[in-house]
């Protein structure tokens, strides 16, 4: 029959379960490789700051807290982020990947957005340096 | 009274209606149903890409460049890429560039797919559109799987690609290709059967093979006038001179030719995936690029799944470049709306329209200045004159 | 069933007004929701229809220059009005018309063309280019479908000897029912009712592709949702005199309840199968075909009825 050769579907689709997802209430992991939120593991960084030249946008900032000990904080712009994974290429010492069980990235107000990884008594330092008002050390080009 | 000639009465369509889902503007003058004129204007979505990537490296760029079209994302990537890799004479390694053929293969597929649904939407068949949309979930996950994302893809990097396919991932294409040409086997069927739909598409916005290599039409739109023209075929690039495609074309022209070869490119693409998942060569995915490119200025061509999608790069030496020209497909394609259009049915317009399978915010590069005078175009003398007035004040 | 409301009641709770308005919401959402699921979705909750009508009724409403302004405001309420008093007319819920006299049944298509009509001239009150084409094409549809879908109501009419909508209810379920023996003008009955509505797949007067809500795209607030309502009204209406004339008529809200959910079942698939059809074609449908073969069958009827005791004669004896 020429006319309404959908209906197949359409019958066999009314018995069926609806194929929607019910996304908030019922959650379905994410794929392994899935780019999701970057993640820092300062070990073997030597702070060569390639990630930073490559970002296309500009979303990771390094501090340097003692540059001889090798101890930096990353500053880490969710907001700014594109999930391009191109740090994760640059790395060349394997220091940074992207989470495939953090993605679902919403909040209401911007603070959860800032994100520092680093060692904790360096974070503090950090932020309670910038809590008095003082300027941040930049990070010299590398 | 004499009576006075009848006002021409143009309807709109965009740059905000509910046919166009982007911003694009077309007037037709209609006379009570049948249309008797065209004009477009385009350009609502000027980001500034081009003169963005002169002040990025080369590495970011790449990711600027992905964000010109949200449907063919990678392929934007794979003009650019190609077109950087002959400037720094670097040859991306054989797995790279079937894997670069793999996801571009996926993302025709996903974005013929999408156009079906979206053209039977413009026909009022909303059933056929929510099918082929639940089935296009299917290549969605597959590119989600494979690459990590679900729009922009990322898979390439200036060397070759950073994603690769496993064995599980390979299992999971075979299965996705074939439930998807079965699938799109029925939407054929649909297509080439259903008389109501017929009725909207068949002998509808016929575009003879001599109009369309006037007006210069190209990809699918341009083969379903009988036009021989892929560059997949012409000058295959990355993986394609070892998974050469078949050319799909049509000779009627119209909206139902349209719908025929892009279905059937859609079989095209899945014997393709399949090919390259059975045979994809070994070895590294990328090779070592420089950061500076060495001077010079080149053109790369791909084949994108709305037609020909072309870059010019020009470098001066440096880490970024001086000069990045992009001409997207749906540009070429426009003015064979124009001109088809006439002489249809008003309720025809949205489906000529969706036919050549529009992107919009492709074309943001058009300047159209409206003189004081009234005249729209200006030569390079007047402008520069307007320029000099301008600051003088 | 023969209950008798006082009038006050049945005006403006039950059958008619509130409860009806409540159950156009109903039918609203129950056609959603097959079409949803003939299109393997999940579809709308059920309070989606009464949310979008209060959300409707508290907003803003717009009038745009240019157009007539107590015309404006008084066509969604015409048309309510119209559906509204139709519902008077008809078997609802399976009780018997609130008000019921010799030949209501013409009177109550009227009263439901009025729907169309209004929404012909709100179309044609703006200056609006989507809303002018839109009330072209609201009114050629008019002329396409109202006269088939006059036919088709008057088959079981003529065939019965009675053109009082009760009357016919009463008699629907007593002979074979006129499914069967009237196919055709089932069919064109079901589909002109899907015309009237404007119900995909003719839908072209108000095509959201081509041209934005055709002749209702001034339209917001109050104004919008009184013409919504109207129709969902009209579409309970509609299934109520299609169900009670070609499906054996209702003697129990049960009844009525089943029938016209066959019937909602049947219209929403043939909203989700088809591409709409351009405007041209829909006359081109309904004249060439539709009218055509009902005017066949009407000529069946009446030689038929009148050649019926002859017959029963012949085979009786």
């Amino acid at each position: 029959m020429p006319i309404g050769s959908m209906l197949g579907d359409i019958v066999k689709s009314f018995f069926k379960k609806p194929v929607t997802e019910k996304y908030p209430f019922v959650k379905t992991a994410a794929p392994e490789n899935l780019r999701g939120k970057l993640v820092w593991n300062p070990e073997n960084c030597s702070g060569c700051q390639l990630c930073i030249k490559d970002c296309p946008a500009n979303a990771i900032e390094l501090i340097t807290i003692d540059k001889v000990n090798k101890r930096f904080v990353m500053r880490y712009n969710l907001d700014k982020c594109t999930y391009c994974a191109q740090c994760v290429v640059s790395c060349r010492f394997h220091c940074l990947e992207m989470s495939d069980d953090q993605w679902e990235l919403a909040a209401t107000h911007k603070e959860p957005f800032e994100v520092y990884y680093g060692r904790e008594e360096d974070i503090k330092f950090l932020l309670e340096k910038a809590a008095l008002g003082a300027p941040e050390e930049a990070c010299p080009e590398a | 009274m004499p009576r006075q000639k009848s006002e021409r009465f143009i309807v709109p369509i965009g740059p905000q209606h509910p046919a166009l889902k982007e911003p694009g503007h077309f007037e037709f003058t209609v006379e009570g149903e049948v249309v008797t004129n065209a004009t477009a204007r385009l350009g609502f979505v000027h980001r500034g890409m081009e003169k963005g990537a002169e002040s990025r490296t080369w590495t970011q760029d790449l990711y600027l460049m992905e964000r010109v079209c949200g449907i063919c994302s990678h392929v934007h990537s794979m003009a650019f890429v190609l077109g950087v890799e002959k400037l720094a004479n670097v040859q991306a390694p054989p797995r790279a560039q079937a894997i670069r053929e793999l996801v571009a293969e996926l993302e025709r597929i996903h974005s013929h797919i999408l156009w079906l649904g979206v053209a039977a939407h413009e026909g009022g068949f909303d059933t056929l559109f929510m099918f082929s949309w639940r089935d296009r979930e299917t290549v969605m996950d597959l590119l989600e799987t494979i690459s990590g994302n679900r729009v922009n893809y990322s898979a390439n990097v200036l060397g070759g690609v950073k994603v690769d396919i496993n064995e599980r991932q390979k299992d999971e294409l075979l299965r996705g290709m074939d439930f998807l040409e079965e699938r799109t086997r029925h939407y054929l069927k649909v297509v080439t059967e259903d008389d109501t739909f017929l009725g909207r598409t068949r002998n509808i916005g016929v575009m003879t093979f001599e109009e369309a290599t006037r007006l210069g039409a190209i990809g699918p739109t341009g083969r379903a006038s009988g036009l021989l023209r892929d560059v997949r075929m012409d000058s295959p690039y990355a993986g394609y001179p070892d998974f050469p495609i078949q050319i799909v074309t049509a000779k009627a022209g119209d909206l139902e030719a349209r719908f025929v070869v892009r279905i059937k490119e859609l079989f095209e693409s899945y014997r393709l995936v399949r090919e390259i998942v059975e045979k994809i060569p070994s070895g590294d995915l990328t090779t070592k690029i420089p950061r500076r490119i060495p001077e010079g200025e080149t053109v790369s061509r791909v084949e994108a799944p709305r037609g020909e999608l072309f870059y010019y790069i020009k470098s001066n030496g440096t880490d970024r470049p001086e000069r990045v020209k992009v001409r997207t497909p749906s540009l070429c394609n426009c003015a064979s709306v124009l001109t088809t259009a006439i002489g249809h049915k008003l309720a025809d317009m949205p489906m000529i329209l969706a036919g050549i399978d529009p992107c919009f915010s492709c074309n943001d590069r058009m300047v159209v200045l409206n003189g004081p005078a009234g005249q729209s175009l200006w030569d390079w003398e007047k402008l520069r004159q307007y320029g000099i007035e301008y600051y003088k004040k | 069933m023969n209950v008798t409301f006082p009038p006050l009641i049945a005006l403006l709770l039950f059958p008619g007004g509130l409860f009806l308005l409540a159950s156009g919401l109903v039918f609203e959402y129950v056609d959603r929701k097959f079409i949803a699921r003939y299109q393997n979705r999940i579809g709308p909750r059920w309070f989606q229809p009464l949310a979008d009508l209060v959300k409707l009724l508290a907003k803003e409403e717009v009038i745009p220059a240019g157009t007539i302004k107590g015309l404006f405001i008084a066509l969604p309420i015409a048309a309510l009005a119209a559906a509204l008093t139709a519902g008077l007319n008809v078997p609802l819920f399976g009780f018997r018309p609130v008000f019921s006299y010799p030949g209501d049944l013409i009177g109550t298509l009227y009263l439901l063309s009025l729907m169309t009509l209004c929404i012909g001239l709100a179309g044609a009150n703006t200056e609006n280019r989507f809303s002018i084409v839109g009330a072209t094409r609201a009114l050629t549809q008019l002329f396409s479908y109202e006269a088939p879908f006059l036919l088709a109501l008057l088959g079981p009419a003529i065939a019965l000897g009675t053109w009082n909508i009760g009357e016919i209810n009463q008699a629907a379920g007593m002979n074979l029912w006129f499914i069967l023996s009237q196919p055709i003008g089932f069919l064109a009955a079901l589909i002109g009712l899907m015309g009237k509505l404007e119900l995909p797949p003719f839908d072209a007067p108000e095509a959201e592709t081509e041209i934005v809500a055709g002749a209702l795209t001034e339209y917001s607030g109050r104004g919008f949702a009184l013409f919504r309502i109207g129709r969902d009204v009209e579409l309970v209406i509609g299934l109520t005199l299609i169900a009670s004339f070609y499906l054996g008529g209702f003697s129990s809200p049960l009844d009525f309840l089943w029938k016209t959910a066959v019937l909602l079942l049947i219209t929403a698939a043939l909203q989700s199968l088809f591409a709409r059809l351009r405007i041209d074609q829909t006359v081109g449908l309904w004249w060439r075909v539709g009218a055509i073969l009902l005017l066949v069958q009407m000529l069946v009827i009446i030689v038929g009825s009148s050649l019926a005791p002859f017959v029963s004669r012949l085979f009786g004896g």
